[in-house]
């Protein structure tokens, strides 16, 4: 009796150690805790959570009226330290101050940015998946040619047709990525479309909006976020690189990318004028470049080497 | 093979011209009197009525799209408003210095960021490994204008290697722009061939290929390269449009008069036809470049080789 | 006695392997023993994990770098030590000597290379033939598998699941191998391609007198092909013997179990029987005996010591502390 008492135990034991091995681990904890074990993805959560909280503080840091915009001729082109972290610019404004102030601008222009996209793409890629045929067919025709033009060049037409202005560049950047929203939606309803809790849900007579939020797209959420992050980063980048064409944010409203642009007359004797700004687009696209690698490695854990 | 050239090629016509109107219809929405444009002080009523009909301006939207597709098959990109010189002409003068760094860009990327990408892989645990990987990551987050600016501040201001700005100087003035443009495209490159060369080593067909004796040699660079090159060639080919994307900041940053840095002057003038004649060739190029890397697809591929050498008629 | 004087192809003597990963080793094939003799058909029979295709990537020593590790023991092909050899004999031994058919036909051909090109390859490495004559080669071994020669320029993606399995045995056997491993051979195919294959791989077998080693789960297989049968467990072999020996008089538990959990034919209202439990995680393996979690006949002993290989006649040897002094079945 004891003998296959204890026997008992063991299996269970053993079945227990078994699922905590190979079980499929999908809840939020398991990605989590595997995101936590990739050291470089938390270095970029933790660099982008810096460069978030100094966007959302700036107030609290520096004065935006006093330090980023008024100008203050008799201390222009100071060096870094004396009060000034990074150093003042062309004008005397405080480089530190209008860096801090800038990714509140690139922040929330490249957030919404993004979101448009997801709007658009998403409402595109959906349609166009969850239907399937001839929809799908003319849907997905026409995003191929738009995405046969270079993003950049799809914003800068959109631009050069509507003009410069903060709303108008969410707009260009938010449709030009729609293309590939739309692509990445599709194919992530397209992996879930034949599932049996779809068809389910249609036996129930659930509404097809009903059935692809609720059901389709919350089941392939996970590609969806590794996309956005990502692009949330290339939106970044052409945020600054349109202001520094002068298309994009117009001075004296501080963005890196103008602030780049009018530092670069300067820049062979203040070099630190190109410098910081150009650092602060970099660690903000590479900490999303971080982050979005490793929430794709922590959702898909067979994709790592 | 030569039918599925020129299946590719008839693809490739429908494309362009859908991506003509696309540009066009997106151009034709822009608010503002053209004639204005044309006219500046000289405007009168009568004279603005008279160039909008001579430029076909008071015709409906369709009639002007196809008048504008007729003039672009004869190669005629039209005049622009500002200065009233052709498009077309002011493109060709400006489209070879375009040319020349995408190509430099391309070779770079290629002869640089294949190799690197292929070896790290073969040693994915190696210190070289993991600094390559390390410059790969930094290499995307790279911004194309600001990176221009830093090698003309290190190469050309400091060390006076390079020229810094313009065209004039040979090869040499070549050299900062295509690193420029080139080191996102490299970086991405080497990030591919990498992922999808230790993806080609884990198949099954390696282990039978050792298994078989095969040189670890031959195994790597013959049975594993070849079929890491497929992913990789798409991933080159799909970031030509990047590069052309990124031309447009490189061209700014090192004053070089070529297609891209003409797209943003003729945006900031307003001046429709030429930022539209500049859309339209640079969606040429990305087109022709998507057409060139199927066909290296194809030749690399024996699934679709076979599929059209007319007598590999079994596969599924 | 006659056997004596019978060379043996192939001989393992006591192999360990295991793979090291992160924080974790996993014991694979803890001390495997077997022997092939010229000629003889082995099959190695054992659940998923059991350290089968392990022991069979151990002597073409191909174990996955750099996470696996041949810890000790002997791989004697031919008499020659597989694990002494330097990389060159290694690579003139591998698909010279000693040829593989891999599990998944599917996945076990390179899809950029015409299957002709894939046969000739072995050829052109260990006969030195040019490309020429390996093509023709290969060609003809193509027929002998019962595919046309003139396919050889075809690629593997235009060949159904059976023929390209064919296609996997024409390459193994391109240079006539003295030993040929089949690791579970045809378990990717329908049944009635199965039996073409098994039927193809034993006329091939008697035709050039190869050793084979036969690994599967499939107890049908191994009566249809093998000499001998090695039933392993947890990286031991826990059981071997000739197949009357093992079909009709197994002794061990284990074996017993395996047989159970077959249908049986005349008896369909007869409940199966599956073993109980799971295979034991690797990284962690029961004391003594390593299926006595498992096992019905558990007794005290089981939990502690590890039983030692029994010989019971000629043939027959089994693993098991309840023939520690007795060589009467008690199953």
């Amino acid at each position: 009796m004891e003998n296959t008492n204890t026997a008992a135990k063991r299996e269970v034991i053993s079945r227990k150690e078994f699922y905590k091995k190979f079980k499929k681990k999908s809840n939020a904890a398991e990605i989590w805790s595997r995101f936590l074990k990739n050291r470089t993805a938390v270095v970029g959560l933790i660099i982008f959570g810096i460069i978030v909280l100094l966007a959302i503080f700036a107030p609290l840091l520096v004065s935006y009226e006093e330090q980023a915009i008024k100008l203050d001729v008799y201390n222009r082109l100071q060096g870094p330290g004396n009060g000034h972290l990074f150093g003042t610019d062309e004008v005397g404004r405080d480089i530190f101050a209008r860096i801090i102030y800038g990714a509140r601008i690139s922040l929330s222009v490249g957030i919404s940015s993004v979101a448009v996209a997801l709007l658009v793409g998403g409402i595109l890629g959906s349609i166009s998946g969850f239907y399937g045929g001839k929809i799908d067919d003319v849907i997905m025709r026409v995003m191929d040619v738009f995405l046969c033009l270079p993003d950049v060049l799809l914003a800068l037409a959109i631009i050069a047709t509507f003009g410069v202005s903060q709303i108008n560049l969410v707009i260009s950047i938010g449709l030009s990525f729609s293309p590939k929203f739309a692509r990445i939606v599709r194919s992530a309803i397209l992996t879930v479309r034949g599932s049996e809790y779809i068809e389910a849900a249609r036996s129930i007579g659930a509404k097809d909006g009903h059935i692809i939020l609720r059901y389709a797209l919350v089941n392939c959420m996970g590609p969806i976020i590794v996309q956005v992050t990502l692009y949330v980063a290339s939106a970044i980048l052409t945020i600054s690189g349109l202001s520094f064409l002068g298309l994009g944010i117009q001075a004296p409203t501080p963005e890196w990318g103008n602030m780049l642009a009018s530092g670069r007359a300067f820049m062979r004797d203040e070099a630190y004028l190109v410098i910081a700004p150009g650092l602060a687009i970099f660690f903000t696209i590479l900490s999303l470049n971080l982050l979005g690698d490793g929430l794709r490695d922590a959702l898909d854990p067979r994709l790592k080497q | 093979m030569i039918r599925y050239v020129v299946k590719r090629l008839i693809i490739i016509i429908p494309v362009i011209i859908a991506l003509t109107f696309v540009v066009y219809s997106i151009l034709y929405m822009a608010p503002g009197d053209p004639a204005q444009i044309i006219l500046g002080n000289d405007y009168t009523e009568e004279a603005a009525a008279q160039v909008r009909e001579d430029l076909g301006l008071d015709q409906p939207f369709i009639v002007q799209y196809f008048h504008y597709l007729g003039d672009l098959v004869r190669g005629d990109f039209g005049e622009s408003y500002v200065s009233g010189e052709s498009v077309g002409a002011q493109l060709f003068s400006r489209f070879p210095n375009t040319f020349k760094i995408v190509i430099c860009a391309m070779i770079f990327c290629v002869a640089v960021g294949m190799p690197i990408g292929i070896w790290s892989a073969v040693r994915p645990n190696s210190i070289f490994s993991k600094v390559t990987m390390v410059i790969g990551l930094m290499g995307v987050s790279m911004p194309v204008f600001w990176l221009g600016l830093l090698l003309i501040l290190f190469f050309a201001v400091h060390l006076g290697w390079f020229p810094a700005s313009g065209m004039d100087d040979g090869w040499k003035s070549l050299v900062l722009p295509s690193l420029t443009v080139g080191a996102n495209y490299m970086a991405n490159t080497m990030r591919t061939t990498r992922s999808s060369m230790m993806e080609a080593i884990r198949q099954d067909y390696i282990t039978t290929a050792r298994a078989k004796g095969v040189r670890e040699h031959d195994v790597i660079y013959d049975h594993a390269l070849g079929n890491a090159l497929m992913p990789t060639i798409t991933v080159v080919g799909l970031n030509v449009g990047a590069l052309l994307g990124g031309l447009v900041y490189c061209e700014t940053v090192f004053s070089i008069p070529g297609t891209g840095r003409f797209l943003v002057e003729s945006i900031n003038k307003r001046d429709v036809p030429c930022v539209l004649g500049c859309l339209v060739i640079m969606a040429i190029c990305v087109a022709v470049s998507n057409l060139i890397v199927d066909l290296i697809y194809a030749y690399i591929d024996p699934r679709i080789k076979a599929q059209y050498s007319g007598k590999g008629g079994r596969s599924k | 006695m006659e056997k004596e004087n019978v060379k043996n192809t192939l001989e393992v003597k006591d192999l360990v392997v295991q793979y090291v990963s992160d924080n974790e080793i996993v014991h694979a094939v803890n001390g495997i023993n077997m022997t092939i003799g010229e000629g003889k058909t082995l099959g190695l029979v054992g659940e998923t994990g059991a350290g089968k295709t392990t022991t069979a990537m151990s002597i073409l020593n191909l174990v996955a770098q750099p996470q696996g590790k041949i810890v000790s023991g002997e791989i004697l092909l031919n008499g020659k030590d597989v694990l002494k050899m330097n990389h060159h004999d290694l690579r003139l031994m591998r698909g010279d000597q000693v040829a593989m058919i891999f599990q998944d036909p599917m996945t076990s051909l390179n899809p950029i290379k015409s299957v002709g090109e894939q046969i000739a390859e072995g050829l052109r490495i260990h006969q030195k033939l040019d490309k020429k004559d390996a093509m023709k080669r290969a060609a003809e071994v193509l027929e002998l598998v019962g595919i046309p020669g003139s396919r050889a320029v075809e690629f593997p993606h235009q060949f159904s699941g059976g023929m390209k399995q064919r296609v996997v045995i024409a390459m193994a056997l391109a240079c006539r191998p003295n030993l040929l491993i089949a690791d579970e051979a045809t378990t990717a195919l329908d049944v009635t391609i199965q039996a073409q294959i098994l039927q193809l791989i034993n006329e091939l077998k008697k035709k050039y007198n190869m050793s084979m080693l036969i690994i599967t789960h499939d107890l049908g297989i191994v009566a249809e092909v093998c000499d001998e049968v090695s039933i392993i467990y947890a990286g031991v072999v826990i059981e071997h013997g000739n197949l009357e020996d093992i079909f009709d008089h197994y002794y061990h538990p284990y074996t017993k179990g395996l047989f159970d959990s077959l249908p049986d034919i005349e008896n369909r209202s007869a409940q199966l029987k599956p073993i109980k439990g799971l295979t034991p995680d690797p990284t962690n393996l029961p004391s003594g005996c390593p299926f006595h979690p498992r096992c019905e006949y558990c007794m005290e002993i089981c939990k502690e010591t590890r039983p030692k290989m029994r010989q019971l006649n000629d043939t027959h040897f089994v693993r098991c502390h309840l023939y520690d002094d007795t060589d009467e079945r008690k199953l």
